[in-house]
């Protein structure tokens, strides 16, 4: 495991910038919350991470070099927000967990320990074994969240970036998806940058917080601190939006 | 499979239209001529008789006889194979051509990518024959120049649509995810795009083959195609205009032929690409969209009888046993069933459940929404005293189209993208209140500045484009407020919206509840949401009502098991950390699949058997709040970590 670390990173579409000179560590072992409106920059920054969108200035670095962004090892996954849309659909799910498996690495070589590989991570999801030959179609928004997160788990990243993971799911499986991130993190001491913009959400899973606003970001610590005694005003409002904060 | 049902199912839908059927009939048959025709008619198409030159019709040779003498309808007949031959050879040529243009700048990338794309779009500009020709000179006269030439010709059309779905799918998230996993660029385009873009693809190569046929007749008849001795329907169509005057059959036979293929290949292609719609590139993500537009009958029944319960005088909207139904492929599908609820003035009462759980069909069946597909009944459906079951008159639009008003959840699609904002809100008044123009016109700049849009003057005269998300709702509601509502109905209004956009909306719609005693139809899958903007909760469960308390009861009243767990479901940001968040196992009830008994049990703690057996009715207690449940109270086993229910989801 080694830390993620953002470092003077701006990324420009066009004249616009989404993300503005932005410096941010996800140490090794914690899971860090990114919250922040739409347009904030907070997917830009995860995708310029895993090499989706590129940086005009600045450094991603993992463990200390130049996050790769080629070849088959890739230690930094990523997991979208739409579990509908991030599944091939065409594809089963095992298939779809299997491409990202490393080649030759670790001793996972040849059909048979691919599949065993594949079980392996089902089921570190919560996940029957035997679903691997499902099509996504057969999945419920929630399971499709964790085939997500299973094929993210393949590649043995050293860091996962959960892009807005549950905001398209039910609360119902909301819940049950939370619930896994937490008990992943700390079985596998995974380190992990958590975007949402609920608040409750982040401050369930995550042990930091980072606030961003208009491409830069206004305030970072941990997460009973930002949240509990804000320091920036546009954490505030944040905080006073957030729905159940009614004063009784 | 899933997937396979609705292949075949649509397979059907294509067949079963007169087109699609004749089309394939028509194709089959050109196909089976292609592979019989040389063996039935083989010799008598190549028997020469000198003394029966250029005949007309006759009831030896029905299309008369060419200038050797040989029977000029079994040569069609026999033709037929080395055209059909030639149609697809060129087309395999053209579509493969093209797969490897259309995808080049999504395996080049950066400017060699750009350069291809720009030389396709330059090819496609050119007209296809004069292509054709172009190349049926450079690659020489006969057969396998001609195959070559109109392949060539077809190509860019082929680039270009890959091009453009390729671009499409390659957005798309699984390819970024492929992308991320370290997946090859050129692995990616032959696992995750290409199946995806097959099926347009062939469609299109289906239609492309008919006007390779005529193509190919065009090249033949040109003499630029096909040399003797063999020949194709252009060759003998190019020996036939000669001796036109002779013998007009001689022509017509080999261009009636050309004429049924052509027509073939285009309508069997053009009835799928009709049949199978939009390409299917994603799963569905909610059941109850597919069922809509598969559902056919259509009718807006009521069966208003007259009335026991008299409603009140401060009741808005009044609801009786509501049903909403679709007929599918399947049978009958209530996904919404014996609902029940009263609206009062001022009144806001929220409704919550999860996707599918008919909270949205509800709030469309009371704006008379529902589509065409859709049959709603109900014992009494009215607002304001009127009867919204009864028969739709002018009337009573100009009723509905002031004092009710409804705001979607996606305010991006909920105006018209071409007209300014000030029309579009003009328009109620003008529609409705018989308001002229400019007065029509000042009342949407008074009301937009009423839901506080600042600077309203100048942005009536601006596009929803140029209006934010949290601005265009709030429009949204500004054109609700053009008449005066008695009742607003919100379906998931500040779901698209960042939390601090929510507030803003979410205060406004409290402020104008509190300015006309207007009354609030809250839709919402966000039990926070509701518990703070709501004085009443309705929780709905696989199309009914399973409880209606008050909001403020929510997190500490709640007598459903259902209700009980989503309230615990959801994180807020007085959650203990120390304990996992409640779950519930299983997954919603599919409305096609509503089980016997109590729809909740599978997924419920307290089930018992009579809970699978009988389906508990909403009772009412003396505080007027309702529940359906037979074990509504009981406490509920300490909520452990069930580290394996998700398992049970079946889909």
């Amino acid at each position: 495991m080694s830390e993620l670390r953002f470092e003077d990173v701006t990324v420009r579409f066009g004249r616009t910038t989404a993300v503005d000179r932005v410096s941010l560590t996800v140490p090794a072992g914690t899971v860090v919350g990114l919250v922040g409106e739409s347009g904030s920059g907070k997917s830009t920054l995860a995708r310029a991470a895993v090499g989706l969108a590129h940086p005009e200035s600045g450094s991603i670095t993992l463990g200390g070099s130049p996050v790769p962004h080629r070849g088959a090892r890739r230690p930094l996954q990523m997991v979208f927000q739409d579990p509908y849309s991030s599944l091939d659909p065409r594809m089963t799910i095992g298939d779809s967990i299997a491409e990202a498996l490393p080649r030759d690495v670790d001793g996972v070589r040849g059909r048979r320990a691919r599949r065993e590989e594949v079980a392996r991570l089902l089921e570190l999801v919560h996940l029957e074994p035997h679903r691997a030959r499902d099509l996504p179609a057969r999945l419920s928004g929630g399971q499709r969240q964790r085939v997500a997160l299973a094929r993210a788990l393949a590649g043995r990243p050293d860091v996962v970036i959960a892009d807005e993971i549950t905001s398209a799911l039910d609360v119902s499986i909301q819940g049950a998806v939370l619930n896994l991130v937490r008990e992943l993190q700390a079985e596998l001491g995974l380190s992990m940058l958590f975007i949402s913009h609920n608040l409750a959400v982040v401050r369930y899973v995550a042990s930091r917080v980072a606030v961003m606003q208009g491409g830069r970001i206004v305030e970072e610590g941990p997460t009973a601190q930002v949240l509990g005694a804000p320091g920036h005003d546009y954490t505030r409002e944040l905080l006073a939006a957030a729905p159940g904060r009614k004063p009784a | 499979m899933a997937r396979d049902d609705t292949r075949a199912r649509r397979w059907r839908a294509v067949l079963l239209t007169p087109v699609g059927l004749t089309a394939a009939v028509l194709l089959v048959a050109v196909a089976a001529l292609a592979v019989l025709g040389p063996v039935l008619w083989g010799t008598s198409a190549d028997a020469v008789d000198t003394g029966d030159v250029l005949a007309g019709p006759s009831p030896e040779h029905w299309a008369g006889t060419d200038n050797l003498g040989r029977d000029i309808l079994a040569r069609t007949l026999v033709a037929t194979r080395l055209s059909m031959v030639l149609a697809v050879c060129a087309i395999v040529v053209a579509v493969s051509a093209g797969i490897l243009l259309g995808a080049a700048p999504y395996l080049l990338g950066g400017r060699a990518g750009r350069l291809v794309a720009a030389g396709v779009n330059v090819a496609v500009a050119f007209p296809g024959l004069l292509l054709a020709l172009f190349f049926a000179v450079v690659f020489g006269v006969g057969a396998t120049g001609a195959v070559l030439a109109v392949g060539l010709a077809g190509a860019p059309v082929f680039a270009r649509l890959t091009q453009t779905l390729v671009a499409q799918v390659a957005g798309r998230d699984y390819v970024s995810a492929a992308r991320v996993a370290g997946v090859g660029r050129v692995r990616i385009l032959l696992r995750h795009v290409l199946p995806n873009i097959a099926e347009p693809l062939v469609v299109n190569a289906t239609i492309g083959a008919g006007s390779a046929l005529l193509a190919f007749a065009g090249l033949s008849f040109l003499g630029l195609g096909v040399q003797s001795p063999a020949y194709d329907w252009g060759r003998l169509l190019y020996d036939g205009i000669g001796a036109l005057y002779v013998n007009p059959a001689a022509a017509l036979a080999p261009g009636v032929a050309v004429l049924l293929a052509g027509l073939a290949f285009n309508l069997f292609g053009e009835s799928v690409a009709k049949g199978f719609g939009v390409p299917v590139l994603v799963g569905t993500p909610q059941p109850r969209v597919r069922r809509e537009s598969t559902a056919v009958a259509a009718d807006v029944a009521s069966a208003s009888e007259g009335g026991d319960d008299e409603a009140a005088a401060d009741v808005v909207l009044e609801v009786r046993d509501l049903e909403v139904a679709f007929v599918t492929a399947g049978g009958t599908v209530r996904p919404v069933r014996e609902v029940s609820f009263d609206v009062r003035r001022g009144e806001a009462v929220g409704v919550v459940g999860e996707s599918g759980s008919g909270k949205s069909l509800t709030a469309l069946a009371v704006s008379r929404l529902v589509g065409e597909d859709g049959s709603v009944r109900a014992r009494r459906l009215r607002f304001l005293g009127h009867d919204l079951a009864a028969a739709d008159s002018p009337a009573q639009r100009r009723m509905l189209g002031t004092s009710l008003a409804m705001v979607f959840q996606d305010p991006m699609t909920s105006f018209n993208p071409t007209r300014r904002i000030g029309r579009q809100l003009a328009e109620v008044a003008t529609e409705h209140q018989g308001l002229g123009r400019a007065d029509a016109l000042a009342r949407a700049v008074d009301r937009l500045d009423a839901v506080r849009i600042p600077d309203a003057g100048r942005r009536v005269r601006q596009y929803p484009h140029e209006f934010s998300g949290g601005m265009r709702q709030r429009a949204m509601i500004g054109m609700g407020l053009m008449g005066t509502p008695a009742l607003v109905v919100a379906d998931e209004p500040t779901t698209a919206l960042d939390v601090t956009v929510q507030k803003q909306v979410l205060e406004l719609l409290a402020d104008v509840r509190a300015a006309d005693d207007v009354a609030l139809l809250l839709i919402s899958h966000d039990v926070t949401v509701v518990a703070e903007v709501c004085d009443r909760v309705l929780v709905m469960y696989a199309g009914r009502i399973v409880e209606d308390l008050p909001a403020s009861g929510l997190a500490t009243r709640a007598q459903h098991p259902y209700t009980r767990a989503l309230v615990a479901a959801v994180p807020h940001m007085d959650t203990d950390l120390d304990r996992p968040l409640a779950t519930i196992p299983g997954r919603p009830v599919d409305p096609a699949e509503v089980p016997a008994g109590c729809a909740y049990a599978a997924r419920c703690p307290l089930a018992t058997a009579r809970c699978r057996a009988e389906d508990p009715p909403l009772e009412q207690a003396a505080d007027g709040s309702r529940v359906a449940c037979w074990h509504a109270g009981e406490p509920l086993p300490d909520p452990v970590v069930r580290p394996a229910d998700e398992l049970v989801e079946a889909p």
